[in-house]
């Protein structure tokens, strides 16, 4: 059921996740909605299926905090900082996982009245993730078949991806040109737009707005008064 | 020697099987084509045979030792490897330092480094672009200067995948001389291809893939003469074609053979 939702519906509890990250401040709180982020990720298949981009998201916030305490913050806001850093991404990854592009245009587009070329840009701009993984597995593999041992080592991966900032730009540009003619030939830019499939919201997806709201106001309820 | 024992293959946890027992050897100096449909596996058994992907099941041995376990890394002192994107294995700012790569990875450096990446430069005939940019290169070019960065290697294989296809006949021509020369050098080549004219004409072996198995594995001139290729949806060499329409249809490797049978039955020279 989690991933027969609506793109929008979809957009907005992303986005509701990294409001009450924001709000609450208390590592407990932001543990239980770091728990509650991993079910649903469970729950949609996505868990296992991006557990590596899970793990990076947790090493980078646990280098956040540690910037932050080297930084010379306190013991809890620096815990906090690096969960809230992984309690507003997490749910990204369910976002990106299980809705397609094209969904996620119509949606912006649609419901939250994006203009087109802005929300296509956006989607375009996404396209670039795929590319470097790509480009990124292509050169490792080249560099092992060169005598290059790379396991673990993290300078020598720095180095990887500097290499391939080139090649990447490279290729952007010539395929950002093959885009831009390509949608010259498919009356990109007319006045009347359709789009494949409805991104309406459903039954299932009016309960979550209605969850959404009510989290929302308990988690703001609980921060002022409660002090979560 | 290069050897897979009873390989099996399939990608991913429980994807479809790939490759059933595949049993080949590679002896040195040879020049094996691998052919087969799209999509028959030719590509993986290169993988395999350069650790860029583990069987599934089976073994990988070099020289009677087990070298299933390791990793590409390891296994580039003895096989080089040029990929069907060349333009994807290019990461280096100039042709010098991409073919400098692997020798440096090697442990050579100053007076060393400079001699071998030169000579392997000239050998492929890319010593002109030393000082560009690999990726803006154009494809023959850049499937040379790969060819380049194993030769500096000094490996004793050498893969090459799909070297030709959408080559024009000038940049075939010298695709198919550098082939010859390391061969004559002693290098083992391993020619994954879909063209017939440089399997019959050059190559000492041809290994077939199909229905996940070795349909195939001889010499060019029984596969064209006595096998039956358009059931691997391979087709004739034009030489061996027209070979046939003469007098006792002789096998004809080459248009160079052909031309020569044809004076023969015609009585000229
Ligand atoms: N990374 C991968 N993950 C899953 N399946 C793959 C992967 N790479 C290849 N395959 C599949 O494995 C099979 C063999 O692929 P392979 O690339 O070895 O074929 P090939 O003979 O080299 O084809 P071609 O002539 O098109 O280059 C194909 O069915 C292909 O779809
Ligand atoms: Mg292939």
């Amino acid at each position: 059921m989690m991933k027969q939702l609506v793109p929008i519906t979809k957009i907005l509890l992303t986005g509701g996740t990294a409001v009450w990250a924001l709000v609450l401040h208390r590592p407990l709180s932001l543990v239980i909605l770091m728990a509650a982020e991993l079910l649903i990720l469970l729950v949609s298949g996505q868990l296992l299926k991006n557990i590596k981009a899970v793990l990076m998201l947790g090493i980078f916030a646990f280098f956040l905090g540690l910037i932050e305490y080297i930084g010379g913050g306190e013991k809890e806001e620096c815990v906090a900082a690096a969960l809230r850093m992984m309690d507003m991404t997490l749910l990204f990854i369910y976002l990106l996982g299980t809705t397609r592009l094209q969904d996620l245009t119509a949606s912006m587009v649609q419901q939250m009245k994006i203009p087109y070329e802005y929300a296509f840009m956006f989607t375009a701009g996404l396209r670039f993730i795929p590319d470097f993984i790509e480009e990124n597995k292509a050169v490792a593999e080249a560099q092992a078949c060169r005598g290059l041992a790379m396991e673990g080592n993290f300078f020598k991966k720095v180095h990887r991806y500097m290499s391939i900032v080139r090649p990447l730009m490279l290729r952007s540009l010539s395929r950002s040109e093959t885009m831009a003619l390509s949608l010259e030939l498919r009356g990109f830019g007319g006045a009347h737009r359709t789009f494949m499939d409805s991104v309406s919201p459903k039954g299932a997806d009016y309960i979550c707005f209605l969850l959404l709201a009510l989290i929302t106001a308990g988690v703001i309820y609980g921060r002022v008064i409660l002090n979560f | 020697m290069l050897t897979l024992q009873n390989v099996s293959f399939h990608y991913g946890e429980n994807g479809p099987e790939i490759l059933q027992n595949i049993q080949l050897n590679f002896g040195r100096g040879e020049f094996v084509a691998v052919t087969g449909r799209n999509g028959s596996g030719k590509t993986t058994i290169t993988r395999l045979l350069t650790g860029l992907e583990k069987p599934t099941s089976g073994r990988v041995c070099y020289n009677g030792q087990d070298v299933t376990r390791e990793d590409a890394a390891a296994r580039s002192r003895f096989i080089g490897y040029v990929f069907q994107q060349p333009d994807r294995q290019m990461f280096m700012s100039t042709v010098r330092e991409e073919v400098g790569f692997g020798p440096y990875q090697q442990g050579k450096r100053g007076a060393e480094l400079d001699a071998v990446v030169d000579e392997a430069m000239h050998k492929a005939d890319v010593f002109r672009f030393a000082d560009e940019y690999p990726r803006t290169l154009s494809r023959g070019d850049q499937q040379r200067i790969a060819i380049a960065s194993a030769l500096a290697m000094h490996t004793e294989y050498i893969v090459l995948d799909e070297p030709t296809s959408g080559q024009d006949g000038r940049e075939k021509k010298r695709l198919s001389a550098l082939m010859s020369q390391m061969r004559e050098a002693g290098i083992t080549v391993i020619l994954v291809t879909h063209d017939m004219d440089i399997v019959a004409g050059q190559c000492t072996r041809v290994i077939v893939i199909a229905d996940h198995h070795v349909a195939f594995d001889g010499t060019p001139d029984v596969l064209f003469s006595e096998g039956r290729p358009e059931e691997w949806g391979l087709a004739y060499p034009a030489s061996v074609r027209m070979g046939r329409s003469l007098p006792g249809a002789p096998y004809c490797k080459d248009m160079a053979t052909f031309c020569e049978m044809y004076r023969k039955a015609r009585g000229i020279g």
